[in-house]
């Protein structure tokens, strides 16, 4: 396999739209976290969220009349392709035919809000309960087509393949960090095998609405909070990378942010021990090990002494450690591209062969990490 | 590079279930169509679907616990073909500790019932509460799309990396590809890979038919899906699940499985148009066809039958079949191109997944399947479509495509297994 570079990074985040921008922010010890906008969290464990201020899908889409059949999700996700493939100073038909541009991406569960999902039941319910009859009579002659284009869990991704011209291999995975990690890794091989000469690959998530919250709550992402008091913040964004063979890039000029030395990834068994399956993942990378960490740690603190454990077993002490979702919140189907776009910003301000580990350590079976190499 | 062949089979479709009833239903020509019974659809303006019978859910429940409640139906379909594939490959849960498991599924179904407590309610937030105490049998709002892979991968102990692709109707194919991938490279050296869907409840057959891509042809279901014929209207919604055992050549050899086909290649591709129509001039699904050839090293000429993605909507099948000829040349007319969606209706994540096993199927009972209710002739459509009857297959090659709403094209390519 070749060697894969980032070129480019695009990110769409509660700190900022730059990777640069978010990691100033964290330094600064700034959070997103704050009581959600939209809704009363009060019958939730969590009392917070992490919300994008102020964003302007149109200044990110290139067909404004499109705006009306995209999620927010799905927005987040074209904004922040765009701003990656920009970034690389790729232009797709030029720079590389659209057959030759792959892409991979993660999305999230539960992306509409209540608001949005409401006039599917506003006229087919009756005291509280769900009248399929009433449904097929009235509502399916109010409630507008579009709806489904909101729903599908691929269309994110599928506009982003629409708006940046992208033909090649690709593919949509859910829902959960560790799928996103393996949107990462299919772009890169799909580089390195030499299957497409570029890749864009990355995810996106909103989990700052009431359903995403019954949601997490049902499925047990908000249980620390229950018990003690302390979790996770869900969060929204998107963040994709531009993944590329070195050679090639290098031959064009393209900016290197980093080389994507090597990956690892592991299925967490039930009742396993997390610190043993984050070990797995780490270990193969530890040595030389890395100066900075990408921590998953968030305010879920068995995820952070388990990622801890790994780390001192590993013999990893690197004297940079920077925990993003403290302070963006959990982006969930996109925090791994997050993780990874941060270590990339990182590696392009380093000397040359200084090493980036980032993690993506989060719900759900899949676990992963990344080692980045300044280039 | 690993040769990856395929060891084990299970599937359940609206023409029958379990690897030979279906594929019974299938060479026999008969439609999986019928009046919907999964709710009360008689307000829908579509009110037909291909509803998977005699599922045994009490049976299911009983062998996979930790599904028990699950409200999610595209979970007990992906269970029910799983669990066959792995049996009729001879693997058990201590067989499957390295394996890779890649499923392929669809959206996650809301469930209205709950969605009309909130909505309805004067205090949403009250209402919320209501739901995240377990006041709503401690069922979930949605199924996450994992959990399917969740439950098989805990319960036949598969650690080799759980992947779940969602990328609409081209999901089924492209996990079975990717699986092959894994496999062919060395990552692992047995997989399982397949997927399960349904829409067939009130958010999908309401929201397909608000796109205008379902047949309204209520009055007469087994014959409202019609592939390739001048007169179709559209596609008629189904539900199903396929797994596939994957193994490397090697690793089959040495346990002496029974091989029932190989897999030679796969593409990819996306059309980059829009979200809800084929590019007119077919070009993604040329390209994916042509990843598939080169992947497979063949040339359009090796290519002995086609397993077409031949939804029954006007735009598609036109499409298809000009991608078609384009790709294979004078070949394309030589060539039988069926329609497994002429029975089975649109499985939506699982039919490339159950197209699939059909492929497979052809190649191991050296039968091509027909294409149902074409009488006919479309000017555009002008291929062999097997529109008379079952007929012999005595090619070594089939050709699947999988073309997804939102742009996602796939296409595999099977081999008759020769040592």
């Amino acid at each position: 396999m070749g060697g894969v570079a980032i070129t480019g990074v695009g990110v769409v985040t509660p700190l900022g739209d730059t990777p640069d921008e978010v990691l100033r922010r964290i330094k600064a010890g700034e959070t997103a976290a704050r009581r959600p906008t939209g809704f009363d969290p009060a019958p939730f464990s969590c009392p917070s969220c992490a919300e994008i201020p102020d964003f302007r899908p149109e200044r990110h889409v290139p067909e404004p009349k499109a705006v009306r059949l995209m999620s927010r999700d799905t927005l987040l996700a074209v904004a922040a392709a765009g701003l990656a493939i920009r970034d690389a100073g790729v232009t797709v038909g030029e720079t590389y035919p659209g057959e030759g541009v792959a892409l991979y991406g993660a999305t999230g569960m539960a992306g509409l809000p209540l608001a949005e999902v409401a006039p599917l039941v506003t006229h087919a319910a009756s005291d509280g309960r769900f009248d399929p009859q009433r449904f097929g009579a009235v509502t399916l002659k109010r409630v507008r087509p579009v709806l489904s284009f909101k729903i599908l869990s691929n269309m994110p991704i599928c506009f982003v393949s629409i708006f940046a011209g992208l033909q090649g291999p690709n593919a949509v995975y859910n829902p959960w960090e560790g799928q996103g990690a393996h949107a990462i890794i299919a772009g890169a091989r799909a580089v390195a095998r030499g299957r497409a000469a570029c890749a864009l690959v990355g995810g996106c998530d909103v989990k700052t609405h009431e359903l995403a919250f019954v949601a997490l709550e049902q499925h047990g992402v908000f249980r620390p909070w229950r018990e003690q008091g302390a979790g996770a913040v869900p969060g929204e964004g998107a963040a994709f990378l531009v993944l590329e063979d070195e050679q090639r890039a290098r031959a064009r000029g393209a900016p290197l942010y980093a080389r994507l030395a090597d990956w690892r990834t592991a299925t967490a068994p039930s009742g396993h021990s997390p610190a043993a399956t984050y070990e797995n993942v780490m270990a193969p990378l530890a040595s030389p090990a890395p100066g900075v960490l990408i921590s998953a740690a968030d305010g879920e603190s068995a995820r952070a002494e388990a990622e801890a454990q790994a780390l001192a077993a590993c013999g990893v002490r690197p004297a940079t450690r920077i925990a993003p979702k403290r302070h963006v919140g959990d982006l969930f189907a996109a925090a791994a591209a997050l993780q990874v776009t941060l270590a990339a910003a990182i590696a392009r301000s380093s000397p040359a062969g200084a090493r980036v580990l980032a993690n993506a350590l989060g719900f759900g079976s899949e676990q992963a990490a990344f080692l980045l190499e300044a280039v | 590079m690993n040769r990856v062949v395929v060891t084990g089979i299970g599937v359940v479709s609206p023409v029958g279930n379990g690897r030979s009833g279906f594929w019974r239903g299938l060479v026999g020509g008969r439609s999986g169509i019928g009046p919907l019974t999964l709710f009360d659809a008689s307000t829908f303006p579509v009110r037909i679907g291909g509803e998977v019978k005699g599922l045994g859910l009490d049976g299911l429940a009983a062998r996979f616990p930790k599904a028990r409640g699950e409200r999610d139906r595209k979970v007990w379909l992906g269970l029910a073909a799983a669990e066959e594939s792995l049996t009729d490959a001879g693997l058990a849960a201590g067989d499957l500790c390295a394996a890779a498991l890649h499923v392929g599924v669809g959206l996650e179904v809301f469930f209205l019932e709950d969605v009309a407590r909130l909505a309805g309610a004067a205090d949403p937030a009250r209402a919320a509460g209501v739901l995240v105490d377990g006041a709503a049998d401690a069922q979930p709002l949605q199924t996450p799309l994992d959990r399917l892979g969740q439950l098989l991968g805990d319960h036949y102990g598969i650690f080799g990396g759980r992947y779940v692709n969602c990328s609409a109707c081209a999901a089924g194919a492209m996990v079975i590809g990717e699986a092959a991938e894994r496999l062919r490279s060395g990552e692992a050296d047995v997989a399982l890979a397949g997927a399960a869907d349904s829409m067939l409840n009130p958010l999908g057959v309401g929201g397909f038919g608000l796109l205008r891509v379902l047949s309204a042809e209520n009055d007469r279901p087994q014959e409202a899906c019609r592939p390739f014929d001048a007169t179709r209207q559209g596609t008629v919604l189904g539900e199903g699940a396929a797994f596939v055992v994957l193994e490397t050549l090697q690793r089959a050899l040495r346990r002496g499985a029974r091989i029932y086909a190989e897999v030679l290649g796969y593409g990819c591709s996306m059309d980059a148009f829009r979200v809800s129509d084929p590019e007119p001039s077919g070009r993604g699904a040329v390209l994916s066809m042509t990843k598939a050839l080169a992947d497979a090293g063949l040339r359009p000429g090796d290519i002995d039958c086609a397993s077409a993605h031949g939804t029954g909507t006007p735009k598609n099948d036109a499409v298809e079949t000009a991608a078609i000829k384009e790709v294979l040349g004078g070949r394309a007319r030589q060539i039988p191109v069926h329609a497994v969606k002429s029975m089975t209706g649109h499985m939506i994540a699982a039919s490339g997944a159950v197209e699939a096993v059909a492929a497979v199927l052809t190649l191991a009972e050296s039968t091509v399947p027909p294409t149902i209710n074409l009488r006919t002739p479309d000017p555009e459509c002008d291929l062999d479509y097997v529109a008379d009857g079952p007929r012999p297959m005595t090619g070594r090659t089939v050709l699947s495509n999988s073309f997804g709403f939102g742009g996602q094209n796939a296409t595999l390519i099977f081999g008759r297994h020769h040592t």
